[in-house]
């Protein structure tokens, strides 16, 4: 470009510009922008395909499968037992959720009776750790709009929880704690009390929490009416869990169908109409409260007893008979080499996970491996709620509404 | 404990029953719940019914592959749509046999929850559904040949070395250790291979593995 004397190159480009407005129509274009798969507003690795006009979301499609790991595959070639170091992989922030529902379904193929204790147990540790989940739902959400406190202090009661899981379990993340027919062994010492600690101690929190964000005005005006999704959309779109009762639409499998004794806990289903971002993070915050109630319920009920369906099929004989009887010693041998051995069945339980309904559809032959396991992951489904959220709203608010599904990117890709 | 699946499938799902019949969809139960087995020219027919009778909510589609299934007769695959109705509170399948190559009509005209699921099939076990809008892998990656669930795809683990030169094969190690036939311990099934008793064997009885 030939400039004349005195003249920036900016200024010359003004200048085309210019000419280019008073001869043509302005046209504008969508833009096409990719957000992800690193990106810590994703939770993980989620990649989004955005097109814009201007600011505005005018398609939106989402990229999975960064962390697809075969699940499936490698269960349907483990024994039942060992399943269960797999199914709690995949929702690393809601393992106990997933343990159970695959014991469940597992359960469902053996017909196996498990006692009153382990049922109690398993609701108490599943409701904790469900507790466990919305508190990092909530701190990153939050820390994903801008405010760093609150993450800070739902680390600390998450912390909380995760000493109690790990005494109980030995670790902090994948517990595989659960068996089929029980438990694989039985609470520590001095468990109840801390958790019965924790649980006093909770309610002062939530107070606190709502003073820094439910009343904050800064967080209210940031997420109300954002990402509505009417009731009906988000029944097409299968969306379930907190994410649809947030829309108005009361389904929650503990009450719909319940499973592990649920029915004779004393619960609400918090439901909101509004189905914005705003209600989406409000009902699962007012989760905490019920989830607190039952595992109050829980430890209530409490009884000491046994731990595991006393079938010998299915479970191991207690240490003490090993060094007694010969009988013993074959069923360990034989249920720790092989497994034990369903009648060819289909088996499904669906079960209430902190993201929606989960539940395992088992498939016996007779062998002693699943023949074919299929997930029903929420995280997965939920996903595809995303774009009818973000459609026609402000690329700034795409952020606000992924937090608020709360997708977890293991449990969509498996 | 199992209170989950059972009962819910009652006057709705009975309705249905009766509203398939003469596309010739049958019953066939299991613990999980009423499965309607659906001939495939009828599925789309099938699930656009199953919608008008208040079956709002897919939970899933999801196959099966039954090629290694002891004494499988019939077409290879199915494929199952799981369906709830949020109103009634009732769920069942409807569920499609189909050989390897078939393709079956889309769904997401009806529930647009299909999506993705019908996607995860085709990736997984390479079922075509036609007219889906979005027909592409869902998870595994692009340069991958092949459907990774299928039961003939291979594990792909490293077989172990042992000092004497022996080669232990996981899968079929595994293998192995799926037998149908009663062991000495009242189970249903067998022990692993080559550690099946030979006093079985020579007693005529025999192992399966």
């Amino acid at each position: 470009m030939k400039l004349e004397r005195g003249r920036t190159a900016v200024q010359e480009i003004g200048r085309g510009a210019l000419a280019h407005e008073q001869t043509s129509e302005f046209e504008t274009k969508l833009m096409r922008i990719n957000v992800g798969p690193q990106h810590p507003s994703t939770h993980g690795v989620l990649r989004l395909v955005v097109d814009l006009d201007g600011e505005r979301i005018v398609r939106l499609t989402p990229q999975i499968g960064y962390l697809h790991t075969g699940f499936e595959k490698t269960m349907e070639n483990r024994t039942y037992q060992q399943v269960v170091t797999y199914s709690n992989r995949m929702d690393y922030a809601h393992s106990f959720g997933h343990d159970l529902a695959y014991v469940l379904s597992a359960e469902q193929l053996v017909d196996a009776k498990v006692p009153e204790r382990a049922q109690r147990v398993r609701v108490l540790l599943t409701e904790l750790n469900r507790m466990a989940s919305h508190l990092l739902f909530l701190g990153t959400g939050i820390l994903d709009m801008g405010a760093l406190t609150l993450f800070f202090y739902t680390m600390r009661e998450r912390e909380r929880i995760l000493q109690l899981f790990e005494m109980v379990t030995g670790v902090r993340m994948n517990y595989g704690y659960f068996r089929v027919g029980g438990l694989s062994y039985d609470l520590p010492e001095g468990f109840e009390e801390k958790t019965r600690a924790f649980l006093d101690d909770f309610p002062a929190m939530l107070d606190q929490y709502a003073t820094m964000f439910a009343k904050n005005d800064i967080f209210v005006n940031r997420t109300k009416g954002v990402g509505v999704i009417p009731p009906e959309v988000a029944i097409a779109n299968g969306l379930t869990g907190p994410s649809l009762r947030a829309s108005g639409v009361a389904l929650d499998q503990r009450k719909a169908a319940p499973y592990s004794g649920y029915e004779d806990y004393d619960f609400d289903v918090p439901t909101s109409t509004a189905g914005d971002a705003n209600a989406r993070i409000m009902v699962r915050f007012a989760e905490f409260e019920q989830s607190a109630k039952i595992c109050r319920q829980a430890l209530d009920r409490l009884e000491p007893g046994p731990i595991k369906d006393p079938d010998r099929r299915i479970s191991l004989p207690p240490r003490s008979e090993l060094e007694t009887s010969m009988e013993a010693v074959i069923f360990h041998f034989k249920l720790v080499t092989e497994g034990f051995h369903p009648p060819r069945a289909e088996a499904y339980v669906a079960t209430e996970s902190a993201r929606g309904e989960l539940g395992y559809h088992l498939v016996s032959d007779g062998g002693s491996m699943p023949y074919r396991v299929k997930v029903r992951v929420p995280s997965l489904v939920n996903l595809q709620s995303l774009e009818a959220a973000c459609i026609g709203g402000l690329f700034a608010d795409m952020v606000v509404n992924i937090a608020s599904i709360d997708p977890v990117m293991g449990d969509v890709d498996k | 404990m199992s209170a989950g699946a059972a009962g819910r499938a009652g006057a709705k799902v009975t309705a249905l029953t009766e509203a398939l019949a003469h596309l010739g969809a049958e019953r066939a139960d299991q613990l999980s719940g009423a499965i309607l087995m659906v001939p495939r020219a009828a599925i789309h027919q099938a699930a656009a019914t199953a919608r008008e009778h208040g079956f709002d909510l897919l939970l899933d589609v999801f196959a099966i592959d039954w090629l290694a299934y002891p004494g499988h007769r019939g077409p290879r695959f199915s494929v199952s749509y799981h369906v709830h109705s949020v109103g009634a509170n009732e769920r069942c399948s409807l569920r499609v046999q189909l050989d390897d190559g078939d393709a079956l009509p889309t769904v997401t005209d009806v529930w647009p929850a299909a999506a993705f699921m019908e996607r995860e099939v085709y990736d997984l076990f390479g079922v075509a559904f036609d007219g889906h809008p979005d027909l592409r892998k869902l998870v595994t990656p692009e340069d991958l040949e092949g459907h990774p669930l299928r039961k003939d795809f291979p594990l792909g683990e490293s077989p172990t070395l042992f000092n004497d030169g022996r080669f232990l094969d996981p899968a079929t190690f595994r293998a192995g250790m799926i037998g149908t036939s009663q062991g000495r311990t009242g189970w249903i099934g067998g022990a692993r291979k080559g550690v099946v008793s030979t006093a079985l064997e020579a007693d005529g009885k025999g192992g399966d593995a």
